[in-house]
């Protein structure tokens, strides 16, 4: 029979495999294996066959193997979708996940592969998602990969223009796109990522008259809540609130004099704080305006503005900016990429630029792409025209730098679900880096 | 051209641009599907191969037959499910929970067996199409077939509910199928348990509790009661741990405090003969702690037990403190409030979980009786006297520190603390000259403990007396050292004491015999000579001397008296003979002194050194006295004590009294000047409450008295009322 003891005997399309029943039980009990030996089966007692099953052994092998050894390796003679197909069918899809890539470091991070769309025109942005895939902003389009990097049907929103995407997990996308005059098109939806259908649409009203918005940057927080720049015709200049499970608008923070919320480049929750940091930046408006609202007070607790700074600070410019709870403070970098910070606890107080030697000067490119910033757990990356720095310690002192000579600039990266995703501006391409799983030894 | 050619005829087909799927084959695959769910819920899946239907499972899905498949699903379990509730429908009375087990087990493997089959849809088309999952399906397929069918509903209900009556009365029932269902229905989610079973059910116990309950108490009593009470609590938490849902305790115990506690509190607590006084008063431990555990369950239920407690030992403590018969014994009185207050800090302590609330009752209740009487004070003081003197002979020192933990307590429910103070220090003053007190150590360390309650100002005075009496001790070596003639004759021992720290006495002198006045010269002219600018005075009515002395018979004793006592006695050295006025000439000891020292000198029993005619019990002008020749003790020793007031007579009681009105005056004052001297402006009331706070760790400031003290340092010039306010005081700086 095909059982005998621990021993098990398969012919998978006409191979025979033997493993233990120990072996398959790591494929856990809601995937084919753990249904097929479960007692409520009592599997054909016939001691001559082989448990048959009517699937690739090539691909078997490989799978077969994964549940051996915890390693999932690709043979020349198998592609890497039939693998994917076949775990699914197996109901082993996500062992292959997490055995491909481990836990993102900065330092030890490989470059994996590139996928080259079809889209028209430069990148605006790219956003990954929690388990590994990503969207892709290009004009009013959103395409949308998952981790396979299988392309989803792209997502648009009445094909306006789209300023920024997210993920608020790994199957919803939240894209934010232009108004389209008159028409209350455009403002921000909430797309199905597999589907790409349109399951609702956020609205802004004022004075219980919903109004048409354009919508910018976009951010979530940890207790379900969605913000969003807001720039409508009347009042409505400012910060949208919505409750991400009810998708209604619970808040807005009009804008103040002199303080253009609505235009804001960047958004970003802080837990700690309780806060969201708004960045306003050059060249949206002339000025950089940095703040920290407090969502109960509706007040900033703390700001920064290069108002009224001398003339001849024009490389010490802010492009990009990012809140590092941890250390309380505010990183942002320059167009050189410096980086410079701001202590959170103190309010009105001024740049510290660290004073690293650059390493970019003296070779930019034609095209420059403004420095982006991100921040994963306490690694610091800087984008900057074609490679990507990583900064690590107390001290963001440079340790590693990310680079491909394909594609000219990055103009956007993100990092999530232990992936980091650079977006190119020339080519329509994205790459896609890993840290590779913990040595065996 | 003449080439000739067959004819071939080419049938040229279309090309098909499209791959259509034989269009049965869906429903083939559906059939080999439907077919194996039935065999499922027949029991006869043993023929049955999983990877066969897992294929055809998939394969639908992969050729976009997923709706289908599942809305097969749907009709197919739908009406295996109607099926199945028929069944239970028509199971006999007893039966109908095995029945409905049964099949619930029955639908729940099958359940896993279809998902198994169906795990690829699950995986990938119900997600994408935001349908109900396989299992989820299945739940909520049982609930609207069987559970929500009518015929099974209000059955199932019954049934439950009956079980948990018979349980209740006593009957054994089978908790295992019981917990079964009870699962099923938490399974089929919170509501479907809270709709179905929990709210019916806390309905008809509260009902139950209800006549219960009022059976209860009409006929037991209130220990009983508790008893029963808890009995019936502890069965409602044993029944949800074995079969309810465990978030269903708080509201079923709630059910059972609310009718069995709550709603018969006032009628336990004051119930006749056995209610909460009556559990006091008898130390019913048990049944106390049982009603502290209970009554904590519901809302007032403590503060209930505590305002009765408090009344309670309100009224004991102040029949303890008004009796006029109790209050004969100072130190008997003290024992009593201690014992009383053990009493009940083993009540709190066993019974009441040491409950903080509680002690504070009880403190605040001791504090209320205890300031009732105002001679509390003198009688702490006095029961501590006694310990000191003779009470805490030969006890440990563990014990002996026990004692004076006791006594700070009383203390600190004191108000008047500077009386007890006033008391303490004439006592101590007495123990300390006579030498009379058992423990050095002990003395410090009540000292000390008053020191870190009082402060240092509230001591200071009696650490003075201590020192006094080791300066006194070094001066005497130093007395004798420099006179080595003095090794002859009568030997002298002088205590220096300073003024104010010692309490005041006014000094009476007596005549001192000869050899003694000679010597008490030389002591003085010693003492100036070491120490300039003093004054020294002589208390000799605090003395005490040890004489010789030879009777008639040759008897020869060591006689142990007072000073007065020693001059009298000295004066027979040259008489036989002497009436009460010689002896009042020759002394000039003041008369009632000298009346008392008489007397126990000639009308102890067995003490009686001297004679007196006419013999009788008091000392007249005219008796006469003369030795007691015939004075006979088995003792060498022989100690003979003055008649003394222990307790303060009513003359000496106001006059402490008016003394400590005396010395709280400047004290009021002081705290006065303190608290407007940093408030600068104040109205009349403020003043009153700060100054009262100020004091109060030494007594209860009178609010007259702090009038007055407001009103004479306005005539010196400290204070001024406002001249728009007149309510208003400014400090004059």
């Amino acid at each position: 029979m095909g059982i005998q003891g621990d021993r098990v005997r398969f012919n998978v399309g006409g191979r025979r495999f033997e493993t233990s029943a120990t072996t398959l039980a790591n494929a856990g009990r809601d995937s084919f294996f753990g249904a097929l030996f479960d007692r409520n089966w009592s599997l054909q007692t016939d001691v001559s066959s082989d448990i048959f099953i009517d699937r690739n052994p090539d691909c078997f092998a490989v799978l077969l193997d994964l549940l051996r050894t915890g390693e999932f390796c690709i043979p020349a003679n198998v592609s890497e979708k039939s693998l994917y197909r076949e775990a699914l069918f197996y109901g082993v899809l996500d062992h292959v996940r997490d055995a491909k890539w481990g836990q993102l470091d900065g330092n030890r991070l490989q470059y994996s592969r590139s996928v080259s769309g079809q889209a028209p025109g430069d990148g605006t942005a790219i956003r990954a998602s929690p388990n590994g895939g990503c969207c892709v902003v290009h004009g009013s389009m959103v395409h949308v990969y998952n981790w396979m990097l299988e392309e989803h049907p792209p997502i648009n929103l009445d094909f306006q223009r789209v300023n920024d995407a997210g993920w608020i997990d790994s199957e919803n996308i939240v894209i934010t796109a232009c108004e389209r005059l008159g028409t209350g098109d455009g403002g921000m939806g909430l797309f199905n990522a597999s589907t790409g259908e349109l399951r609702y649409k956020f609205s802004v009203s004022h004075e219980d008259q919903e109004k048409s918005y354009t919508a910018g940057a976009l951010t979530f927080s940890s207790d379900y809540r969605v913000f969003s720049s807001c720039k409508g015709r009347r009042n409505e200049y400012g910060i949208g609130v919505w409750d991400q499970i009810t998708g209604k608008q619970i808040d807005f923070f009009y804008e103040t004099p002199g303080w253009p919320l609505g235009d804001a480049d960047r958004l970003q929750w802080l837990s700690g704080y309780n806060c969201l940091l708004v960045a306003t930046l050059f060249p949206r408006k002339d000025n950089c305006y940095i703040s920290l609202l407090d969502c109960r007070e509706k007040d900033p607790v703390w700001y920064w503005s290069d108002v009224g700074m001398p003339t001849n600070f024009d490389e010490k410019r802010v492009r990009d900016v990012i809140a590092m709870e941890g250390k309380n403070s505010v990183c942002v970098v320059n167009e050189y990429e410096d980086l410079g910070f701001m202590d959170l606890r103190r309010v009105a107080g001024s740049v510290r630029w660290s004073s690293r030697s650059r390493m970019t000067k003296g070779k930019m490119p034609d095209e420059p792409c403004y420095p982006k910033l991100a921040l994963h757990d306490s690694q610091l990356f800087s984008s900057m025209s074609d490679s990507i720095s990583v900064f690590s310690g107390p001290d963001c002192v440079p340790t590693s730098r990310l680079r491909r000579s394909y594609g000219g600039s990055i103009c956007d990266f993100s990092i999530g679900g232990d992936r980091l995703f650079a977006l190119h501006s020339e080519e329509n391409v994205f790459d896609i880096w890993e840290t590779l799983p913990p040595s065996i030894i | 051209m003449s080439n000739p050619q067959k004819k071939r005829n080419f049938q040229i087909e279309a090309f098909k641009h499209k791959v259509v799927v034989d269009p049965k084959y869906a429903d083939k695959t559906w059939k080999i599907l439907e077919h194996a769910i039935h065999e499922i819920y027949n029991h006869n899946a043993s023929g049955l191969s999983f990877e066969e239907l897992y294929r055809n499972a998939y394969n639908m899905v992969l050729h976009k037959f997923g709706e289908k498949l599942y809305s097969g699903l749907v009709s197919t379990m739908t009406s295996h499910l109607k099926e199945i509730s028929k069944s239970i429908e028509d199971s006999q009375g007893g039966l109908f929970l095995e029945e409905l087990n049964r099949k619930w087990n029955d639908h729940n493997k099958a359940l896993q067996m279809i998902r198994d089959i169906l795990m690829y849809m699950d995986r990938t088309f119900i997600p994408s199409t935001r349908k109900t999952p396989v299992h989820e399906l299945g739940l909520i397929l049982w609930r609207d077939n069987v559970i929500y069918s009518p015929m099974i509903r209000v059955r199932l209900l019954d049934t439950l509910l009956e079980l948990v009556l018979q349980e209740r009365t006593g009957e054994v029932i089978n908790r295992g199928l019981m917990r079964n269902i009870i699962k099923m229905l938490m399974d089929l989610g919170s509501s479907v348990y809270q709709e179905e079973f929990e709210q019916p059910f806390l309905d008809v116990s509260a009902e139950f509790y209800k006549g219960e309950s009022q059976k209860f108490i009409e006929s037991c009593d209130c220990g009983e009661y508790l008893k029963k009470a808890e009995k019936r609590l502890n069965e409602e938490i044993d029944r949800v741990t074995h079969y309810l849902d465990a978030k269903s305790e708080g509201r079923i115990t709630n059910v059972v405090e609310k009718e069995m506690v709550a709603n018969h509190m006032l009628a336990l607590v004051h119930m006749e003969n056995s209610g909460l006084v009556n559990m006091l008063l008898d130390d019913k431990y048990e049944d106390l702690g049982r009603m502290y555990s209970l009554f904590r369950r519901v809302p007032n239920g403590l503060s209930t037990v505590r305002d009765v407690m408090t009344a309670h030992i309100r009224d004991i403590g102040k029949q303890l403190v008004t009796d006029p018969e109790k209050l004969k014994d100072p130190v008997e009185f003290v024992q009593r409030l201690l014992d009383e207050k053990d009493k009940y800090d083993g009540i709190i302590g066993s019974a009441f979980g040491n409950d903080k609330t509680f002690q504070n009752a009880l403190n605040s209740s001791f504090e209320y009786f205890i300031n009732l009487n105002p001679r509390s004070p003198e009688f702490i003081s006095l029961f501590v006297d006694d310990k000191l003197r003779k009470g805490l002979k030969g006890v440990s020192e563990e014990d002996v520190e026990v004692i004076l933990d006791k006594v700070m307590m009383l203390f600190r429910y004191l108000q008047e603390k500077d009386v007890f103070e006033k008391y303490y220090k004439q006592h101590l003053a007495k123990r300390l000259l006579s030498g009379k007190t058992v423990s050095d150590d002990a003395e410090r360390s009540l000292i000390v403990k008053l020191k870190t309650e009082c402060g240092y100002q509230f001591t200071s005075k009696l650490e003075g007396m201590f020192t006094d009496m080791k300066t006194s001790q070094d001066t005497m070596q130093g007395f004798y050292s420099s006179h080595p003639e003095l090794s002859e004759g009568p030997t002298l021992t002088v205590q220096v004491l300073t003024t104010g720290s010692w309490p005041t006495q006014s000094a009476v002198t007596c005549n001192l015999p000869a050899e003694m006045s000679s010597l008490c010269e030389k002591f003085r002219s010693y003492y100036l000579g070491t120490h300039s600018g003093r004054r020294l005075s002589w208390q000799t009515n605090m003395g005490t001397a040890d004489v010789k002395a030879t009777f008639g018979k040759g008897q020869k004793h060591e006689l142990n008296v007072s000073t007065y006592q020693m001059c009298v006695l000295m004066l027979f050295n040259t008489s036989e003979r002497l009436s009460y006025k010689e002896i009042e000439q020759a002394s000039e000891i003041p008369a009632a002194d000298l009346k008392r020292c008489l007397q126990s000198l000639a009308l102890v029993k067995g003490k009686n050194v001297l004679r007196k005619e006419p013999m009788s019990k008091d000392v007249g002008e005219d008796d006469v006295f003369f030795v007691n020749d015939k004075f006979a003790s088995k003792f060498y020793k022989v100690k003979i004590g003055t008649v003394v007031a222990q307790k303060e007579s009513e003359p000496e009681k106001q006059e402490t009294r008016q003394r400590v009105e005396e010395d709280r005056k400047p004290q009021i004052e002081a705290a006065i000047v303190r608290i407007m001297k940093s408030r600068r402006v104040l109205d009349h009331n403020n003043i009153i409450t700060e100054v009262t706070k100020q004091l109060l760790s030494r007594f209860l400031a009178n609010p007259t008295e702090i009038k007055k003290r407001i009103e004479s340092l306005i005539e010196r010039d400290f204070l001024e009322r406002d001249s728009v306010d007149r309510k208003l005081y400014r400090y004059l700086a």
